[in-house]
């Protein structure tokens, strides 16, 4: 009887702190004009677009040979969870327990959780977060940000785990924590295909698995938080051809059939792909490591003397691109002795500072502080199978952010945002 | 009647393996491992782990066969884990351009192969082997060192690991290869029984018959097996073959538990394999070692990472434990060599 009502009331308590401080069901009435609506409508316009075909031969061949439209097609568009609704200046500030660096996390507001024990307060929780890369500014953010959510919950114990880029690593760590019985796994997935199994294996153990970012192949996985690559890309195509109908652009892109090069690529040859300006010199994959991208680079202007466009699919990329150009004193060597675009993702501090500077055009953020969903999630899987709430939804979008350039623009409806106006980036503080 | 049974030779030939393995140093670390394993954490000696730990043995345990007999001729080959890799990539990518001129398709929506598995495996049985013969007559007949020879190969066959798949994964989800990955015969996953079977057989052929112990013999005084009239290259070639098939059917184990295969899959596990070996007793410098200490050192090796990942320690300090494992094993067989020797 004791147990009963005990059992009883913890449901009814969860069912209520989720409802209170969740808006699952409210939906607020300015939710269609918040960025996030504005961007998913253009790149529901372009995808269109790029659909029905596209008339630049050099994009639409590059487009075609890499098998763009399977990846875009599967990547879910769509609306946050609960309608929430994100606003720059929202979120929490902390110190990373990791990088133990000053962070500002955009998201602690969406599917939120309050401080304090979580479901069964008497029981602990074991929870694994595996992903690669504890040598990775944007990855230490993201690890930090589970770490941070964990320590707010008594009962939640963390394990994290960097398996080095070793999927087959990855896999290991998630089967020991199958034989430990762990309560829920979090993820940060490198490449989709080898991860399906694994977490396949979890959840067939009954522990639910939340990815962060990337994807995996599986289709059992309980909920997946979506970064906004398509975002991204997007953004950085609508920038290119806001400020040059025509150019010659070398890409230095992250492993193919990585999601964040499959969605980010694929987004910017969409948007400029009905512009008969443009014209592919060179595309390397520079997997995520900037000294790659700074020797790429470094071999395009050797071998090309019209660069005008610099695309990166990342942050550190783009680093290694622009000290590549500074390198060879060819900064404002475009044709008509313009200064060559560099458009970057990924809001590391240093690529701000370049932004202000006037060295990087754009960068499309891409926050990696998103590890505190991750937490929230798995969490509520957990509480879900033990009946004491609702489960999350299984595709839990980002919210689409809006890009930053030096001086505030208005690109197809979306208003940008300066550096100064980003309390969000990541990575160590760069002086100057 | 109990004394012509201990002299039957069966059993003095049981009773001084059974001895030396006792006094065998890393039987005692794999027991110390398993005794510490089962004290610290009620989850080390269950089902579940053996299991994983018995699949992670297979994949570098068979990697490690194959260097084992290539480190007993004096050589290396730092192929192993990119062949691993493109052998299945090979077997993937033939039977899909094959597909079209029998009027069928079998690399389906998401790059996922639909067709029969078993030329799959066949075709990378067959390419394991050739590489491998192709590094062994590169460093038998050409004279290419066998250091520069397969770390070409294993830049090359990177590079071609990308260039076949376009940098794409091939998702590998017939029954046959779950069956390999997932399954078990006994209560044994199917992989460790693949790696159990492989190990008797080169036992067999190493340490069972004359043509195998002429790599030993190649390994301790090459130009003293040269002037008994063993064909060196020969044998220099096939330890090659031998290590390229192993690599082939690690590969095959490999893909069939993550079932898929991908170009950037299983880098550095060429470290893996010489560490192994060399945990095991092999000498860097050839003639010492065998494929059962071999196994002895998969299981030191992978029992140990498990204990540690059991424990929840970062894959750092793991790493850190295998490099201070290696140094105290290489010391340990020296010794133990020069104390054989005097």
């Amino acid at each position: 009887m004791l147990k009963l009502s005990r059992r009883h009331l913890l449901k009814t308590a969860a069912a209520l702190s989720v409802l209170a401080a969740s808006p699952l069901t409210i939906v607020p009435a300015f939710a269609e004009d918040s960025v996030h609506a504005v961007l998913n409508g253009l790149i529901k316009k372009y995808s269109d677009e790029a659909k029905t075909g596209m008339s630049n031969g050099d994009v639409s061949a590059l487009f075609e040979r890499d098998g763009f439209r399977d990846y875009l097609d599967v990547y879910p568009v769509g609306d946050l969870a609960g309608g929430f609704v994100w606003k720059p200046g929202m979120g929490a500030s902390f110190v990373g327990p990791y990088s133990k660096l000053q962070i500002k996390a955009p998201f602690t507001d969406y599917l939120p959780l309050p401080e304090g024990p979580v479901l069964d307060a008497s029981k602990k929780y074991r929870i694994g977060l595996v992903f690669h890369g504890f040598n990775h500014p944007w990855l230490i953010s993201l690890a930090d940000t589970a770490a941070w959510e964990a320590k707010r919950h008594p009962n939640i114990e963390l394990e994290v785990i960097d398996a080095e880029f070793d999927d087959n690593k990855m896999g290991q760590v998630i089967d020991t924590w199958i034989a430990k019985q762990y309560d829920g796994i979090v993820l940060w997935p490198n490449r989709e295909a080898p991860m399906g199994p694994p977490v396949d294996r979890a959840v067939a153990a009954g522990i639910p698995v939340v990815s962060l970012d990337r994807r995996t192949s599986s289709e059992q996985i309980s909920s997946e938080v979506l970064g906004n690559f398509y975002a991204n890309g997007l953004q950085q195509g609508l920038y290119l051809k806001h400020a040059a109908p025509e150019g010659n652009i070398i890409f230095n892109r992250k492993d193919l059939g990585s999601t964040a090069d499959s969605i980010r690529t694929g987004a910017f040859l969409e948007a400029i792909g009905n512009t008969p300006g443009y014209k592919v010199l060179a595309n390397y994959h520079t997997n995520s490591q900037r000294t790659q991208a700074f020797k790429s680079t470094a071999d395009a202007l050797q071998a090309f003397k019209d660069i005008s466009v610099s695309f990166n699919t990342g942050g550190e990329e783009a680093m290694g691109a622009l000290d590549a150009i500074r390198e060879a004193n060819r900064l404002n060597s475009a044709p008509g002795g313009k200064k060559i675009m560099i458009l970057a993702n990924d809001d590391a501090r240093e690529v701000l500072k370049e932004i202000k500077a006037g060295n990087i055009e754009m960068v499309s953020p891409y926050t990696p502080l998103i590890g505190d969903i991750g937490i929230r999630a798995v969490v509520m899987h957990i509480g879900a199978k033990a009946g004491l709430n609702e489960a999350p939804p299984k595709l839990i979008m980002t919210p689409n952010l809006p890009m930053i350039t030096k001086e505030k623009m208005n690109i197809e409806g979306i208003e940008t945002l300066t550096p100064d106006e980003w309390p969000y980036a990541y990575g160590p503080e760069v002086s100057g | 009647m109990s004394a012509i049974q201990l002299s039957s030779p069966s059993a003095s030939r049981v009773i001084p393996f059974l001895l030396d393995l006792a006094r065998d140093p890393i039987v005692w670390l794999i027991a110390l491992i398993f005794v510490v394993g089962a004290m610290t954490s009620q989850y080390y000696l269950t089902t579940l782990n053996l299991e994983n730990l018995m699949r992670n043995v297979a994949v570098i345990g068979l990697l490690s066969l194959g260097m084992t007999v290539v480190l007993l001729t004096g050589r290396i080959d730092l192929s192993v884990a990119a062949l691993m890799i493109f052998s299945i990539v090979v077997g993937v990518v033939v039977m899909t351009e094959i597909a079209p001129l029998i009027g069928s398709r079998w690399l389906v929506r998401g790059n996922t192969y639909a067709g029969p598995i078993v030329p799959v495996i066949l075709i990378a049985l067959t390419t394991g082997a050739a590489i491998g013969a192709i590094n062994g007559i590169g460093v038998a007949y050409f004279k290419v060192a066998s250091f520069i020879m397969t770390l070409v190969s294993l830049t090359a066959l990177r590079g071609f690991n990308y260039v076949l798949t376009d940098g794409h994964p091939y998702y590998l989800k017939a029954p046959l290869y779950q069956w390999i990955g997932d399954s078990k015969f006994a209560g044994i996953p199917v992989s460790f029984l693949l790696f159990l079977l492989v190990l008797l057989v080169l036992i067999g052929f190493v340490n069972g018959t004359v043509r195998g112990g002429r790599f030993y013999a190649i390994g301790g005084n090459e130009k003293a097996a040269l002037y008994a009239g063993i064909n060196t290259r020969r044998y220099v070639v096939l330890a090659y073959v031998i290590s390229g098939l192993c690599a082939a059917i690690a590969g095959i184990v490999f893909t069939a538990r993550l079932k898929s295969v991908d170009a950037p899959l299983a880098a550095g596990y060429e470290l893996t394999a010489i560490a192994i070996a060399v945990i095991g007793g092999t000498a860097l410098s050839g003639g010492i070692g065998s494929p059962w200490r071999t196994l002895l050192g998969s299981v030191a090796f992978a029992a140990g990472l498990n204990l540690l990942a059991i424990w929840g320690v970062g894959t750092w300090y793991q790493n850190l434990a295998i490099g201070i494992v290696l140094i105290a094993s290489v010391g340990l067989s020296k010794m133990s060599r020069k104390k054989s020797k005097s």
